[in-house]
């Protein structure tokens, strides 16, 4: 018995952590959400930006379909505080499977806020090159990105006429499934041209991010789809990242529970074969 | 022959990566508008690199059809799956290979109902794998497993709400954990990593290391 | 009554006038380290400024005018002890303001930006509500184009001199031998191959997502080599799964130089070494379906690994596969450790590759990368102490500009 136990067969084990992912996204409940000081950072800066008037930011999509359960909430909850201060938005795409995610999150929130293309926000597509781009981004704008996802010149976008490079954006954030943050932006974007950079990234991501955030290259992160759930909380605006949060709770709770299982059986035969 | 395969690419390689290195120090302007030339030629040379590799796959794909090799039929999917795409980027919603990028239509839709549920499904599967991994491997059979084992639980309970609601111990201790040990311990190998990353570059550019020719010495 | 407030109040407005004084120890000169779009003006702080007072900085391309406002800076901020980059760290800095002025602007026009190499005059203003006084005559300037950006000098001889350090290891680890300790993972590995040899199963390499550019797939480049050469001496079937065709081909070239050189040419097959895939999940897929069906009984996972890590390395599990990874991904560092029997962390990747190798270049680099982390490491625990006895000095230093 202990024996079986202790080598549960792994199917038993999948089982179990789909009841625990499913069945909490079927009931109507949710845990309150605790807020880190990391998204509570990201969310100041961006009141900081409101505050200060006039403020544009720029969203740099850098994950692709398998990570859009975490960070397409995000990405929503940043858009929705950007556009409920009517911040300008200018969005990029450094990733090329990011694009039709990208253009998504813009066209749903933007019709939330009867925002219009060109004059609020513009989507300048995905170009080749990752932190040559943002290279290219820091010394002249128009030069990396000379016309818009739809072929409309940058120079003739309302939102993206006056933005020379990227010392010009009040906030840059980047949504990062993979290490764009700390191989690309800080590198080749914060530490040359200097401008406040956040990050929303997927939870195996963020405690890489976290020397950055310490040393104040990075304003803020959201990790994960915790970060994503602290965000909808902080804009009041609970969303997928929210629900999720039970189903991620009830499934820690349970792998908790195997490894006490495998931790108990484990003693108790290391016991019983001394005994022996 | 030689100089083509391996002595024009190191001359390229070191006369690059000086310039490359020099830029960074220069602040004028000539050394900043040379900055936006290499990058804009560099972009150039990454978009190329995609066609390298859809010729790449395709051309692997071919050959299994052909030769009908074990599993020849899902190269042929891939034939398939690939020709619908393009068939509707070139369709472009009624509007044609010329114009701007439809909003809407078959590509958008197939991306989103089939590529983006599909990549999410692969990537939900590391849920369960995780969880079987953890059950395995999380055995306090050392001290230092246990100390290992005791964190993990911690900050699985600390990231989550209900470790909230439990007791605001939770919460306190993951946060500090992720902003003590965890981020000295990334620090660290952050740190070494880097310095391998400047050894290998210097060793590309003064063409000390030459396996990124292929093949093995002359 | 009346005359008294109003005595008052023209007292009142007599202070804030006295209060209010003309900008001191004014200079202007070119903003070092630039691109020449820049002039640094410079005055002495006005400790006894009045609150909400401010300097209006005033800009012409002529000595008598006209001038023209380039911006202003509060009386109580912008002290140069802010901008260390520009003037680095004197005691005198807090007592000092300081503004860089890149363009100015006419009435009704967009701002004009300071051409390099143009004489400009700039003058300062005190402002407080209506009330202001001028510095004087007005100063000259010329923003002029750097060579150099002395703010990096730190940085630069850190890289000139970690470099020389790397290139005279290189060097003396081609006139004699250098000392690498074991390697666990490494030492797995005759272990390792040994069994697929015995259990008459393939061996199956896999390459990371990164191209030929990164040092993980150099270095895992570098060990493909040696596992080569050693299935080829005890004729067990290699399998290499590639992600990326620049790869492969450097793969297929470097397994056939190393048959080669065991003897065994004819065991070479270019069907071994293959593109698996160029999408992460669609690799992983891939090389989880040959895993179960061909079922090696050695699986080695080097170079940079994302998501798809713990997918390989729980269905090599599965199939009871002795696993030995090599990786400079700190995130997906975990997943090896808790599922591959020998993981290989970080540097040690580059380090197995000089230790399988023997190379000079490898072993030479490795040492001058310990001689860097061993000064780092003395230089953070000096720096902390100096740090705590509140001098900053070593920590400035280090700090980037």
């Amino acid at each position: 018995m202990i024996d079986r136990l202790l080598n549960i067969d792994r199917r038993i084990i999948f089982v179990f952590v789909f009841i625990g992912v499913a069945v909490p996204l079927l009931l109507d409940f949710n845990l309150p959400v605790k807020i880190t000081p990391s998204s509570q950072a990201m969310y100041d800066r961006i009141e900081q930006v409101a505050a200060e008037g006039e403020g544009i930011v720029l969203l740099s999509f850098s994950y692709g379909p398998s990570t859009v359960p975490e960070i397409q909430p995000m990405v929503l909850s940043i858009l929705r505080h950007c556009f409920s201060h009517d911040l300008k938005v200018v969005a990029i795409c450094l990733w090329p499977d990011a694009v039709g995610l990208a253009q998504q999150a813009l066209e749903t929130v933007s019709a939330e806020y009867g925002k219009e293309y060109g004059a609020d926000y513009a989507f300048m597509g995905y170009k080749p090159g990752g932190a040559i781009v943002i290279v290219n981004m820091g010394q002249d704008l128009h030069s990396a990105y000379p016309q818009d996802n739809w072929g409309k010149a940058s120079s003739e976008l309302e939102v993206t006429s006056n933005i020379h490079s990227l010392r010009d954006f009040d906030f840059v954030i980047d949504f990062a499934a993979g290490n764009s943050v700390d191989h690309w932006w800080v590198p080749y974007g914060q530490e040359k041209y200097k401008f406040p950079l956040g990050a929303g990234c997927t939870a195996v991501v963020a405690p890489d991010l976290k020397p950055y955030q310490n040393s104040g290259q990075l304003v803020g992160m959201l990790g994960g789809l915790a970060g994503a759930a602290e965000y909808e909380k902080l804009v009041g605006q609970p969303g997928s990242a929210t629900a999720a949060m039970t189903s991620q709770s009830s499934t820690h709770l349970i792998l908790i529970a195997f490894i006490v299982l495998g931790n108990a059986m484990y003693f108790i035969s290391r016991r019983s074969a001394r005994s022996q | 022959m030689l100089f083509l395969r391996r002595t024009l690419p190191m001359i390229l390689a070191f006369v690059t990566g000086i310039i490359g290195i020099s830029i960074y120090y220069v602040p004028h302007s000539s050394a900043q508008g040379l900055e936006e030339v290499l990058a804009r030629w560099l972009r150039i040379v990454y978009a190329f690199a995609f066609f390298l590799g859809l010729f790449s796959l395709l051309n692997l794909h071919w050959r299994r059809v052909r030769a009908r090799q074990a599993g020849w039929g899902y190269s042929l999917i891939v034939y398939l799956s690939f020709g619908l795409m393009i068939f509707f980027v070139l369709y472009n919603d009624g509007t044609g290979p010329f114009s701007p990028q439809a909003r809407a239509g078959g590509y958008q839709w197939l991306f989103l109902n089939v590529q983006v549920p599909c990549g999410a499904t692969m990537f939900s599967i590391l849920a369960f794998f995780i969880s079987s991994a953890a059950y395995r491997t999380f055995r306090a059979r050392t001290p230092e497993a246990a100390i290992l084992l005791v964190a993990a639980v911690i900050v699985m309970l600390g990231r989550v709400p209900v470790g909230a609601y439990i007791h605001d111990f939770f919460p306190a201790a993951a946060q500090w954990l992720m902003d003590v040990p965890n981020m000295a311990a990334k620090r660290g190998i952050l740190l070494g990593v880097s310095l391998g990353i400047v050894a290998t570059s210097l060793r590309i550019i003064f063409g000390i290391e030459r396996s990124y020719l292929g093949g093995g010495e002359e | 009554m009346y005359r008294s407030m109003i005595i008052l109040l023209v007292l009142m407005g007599s202070a804030t006038a006295w209060g209010l004084k003309a900008p001191v120890d004014f200079e202007a000169a070119d903003t070092p380290n630039d691109a020449g779009t820049s002039v640094t003006l410079t005055w002495a702080r006005d400790a006894d400024a009045p609150a909400g007072a401010v300097y209006q900085v005033m800009v012409a391309t002529d000595s008598n005018g006209p001038f023209y406002p380039a911006g202003e800076v509060s009386a109580a901020g912008s002290p140069m002890s802010e901008d260390p980059a520009a003037f680095g760290f004197w005691s005198d800095h807090d007592d000092r303001q300081y503004v860089h002025v890149e363009e100015f602007t006419r009435p009704g026009e967009d701002p004009t930006k300071l051409e390099t190499d143009r004489p400009y005059y700039f003058r300062l203003e005190a402002r407080l509500g209506e009330e202001s006084v001028a510095s004087g005559a007005a100063v000259e300037a010329r923003a002029m184009e750097n060579f150099f950006n002395w703010a990096k000098l730190n940085n630069f001889i850190l890289a000139i001199s970690f470099s020389a350090i790397i290139l005279i290891y290189i060097s003396i680890a081609r006139r004699r031998e250098l000392y690498i300790r074991r390697i666990a993972g490494l030492e797995a590995l005759n272990e390792a191959l040994g069994r697929a040899t015995e259990m008459g199963k393939p061996v199956l390499f896999i390459h990371g997502l990164y191209g030929m550019d990164q040092p993980s797939t150099i270095a895992a480049v570098n060990i493909l080599g040696r596992v080569a050469q050693r299935t080829a001496e005890y004729d067990t079937a290699l399998r290499v799964a590639n992600y990326d065709p620049v790869v492969l081909a450097v793969s297929q070239e470097v397994v056939k130089e190393s048959y080669l050189e065991a003897g065994r040419p004819d065991a070479y097959s270019e069907n071994n070494v293959f593109l698996a895939a160029t999408e992460q999940f669609s690799y992983a897929a891939t090389l989880q379906g040959m895993m179960v069906r061909e079922r090696p009984a050695t699986n080695i996972m080097m170079g940079y690994f994302f998501a798809e890590s713990l997918l390989l390395a729980e269905t090599g599990t599965t199939i009871g596969a002795i696993q030995i990874a090599g990786t400079d991904s700190y995130t997906q560092l975990p997943f090896f450790v808790t599922t591959c029997d020998y993981t290989l962390m970080g540097e040690e990747l580059y380090a197995a590759s000089a230790y399988l190798a023997r190379e000079s270049r490898l072993l030479g680099s490795l040492k001058g990368q310990d001689i860097g982390k061993a000064v780092l490491i003395a230089v953070l625990l000096l720096g902390t102490a100096l740090a705590s006895l509140d001098i900053p000095f070593l920590a400035r230093m280090f700090s980037s500009y």
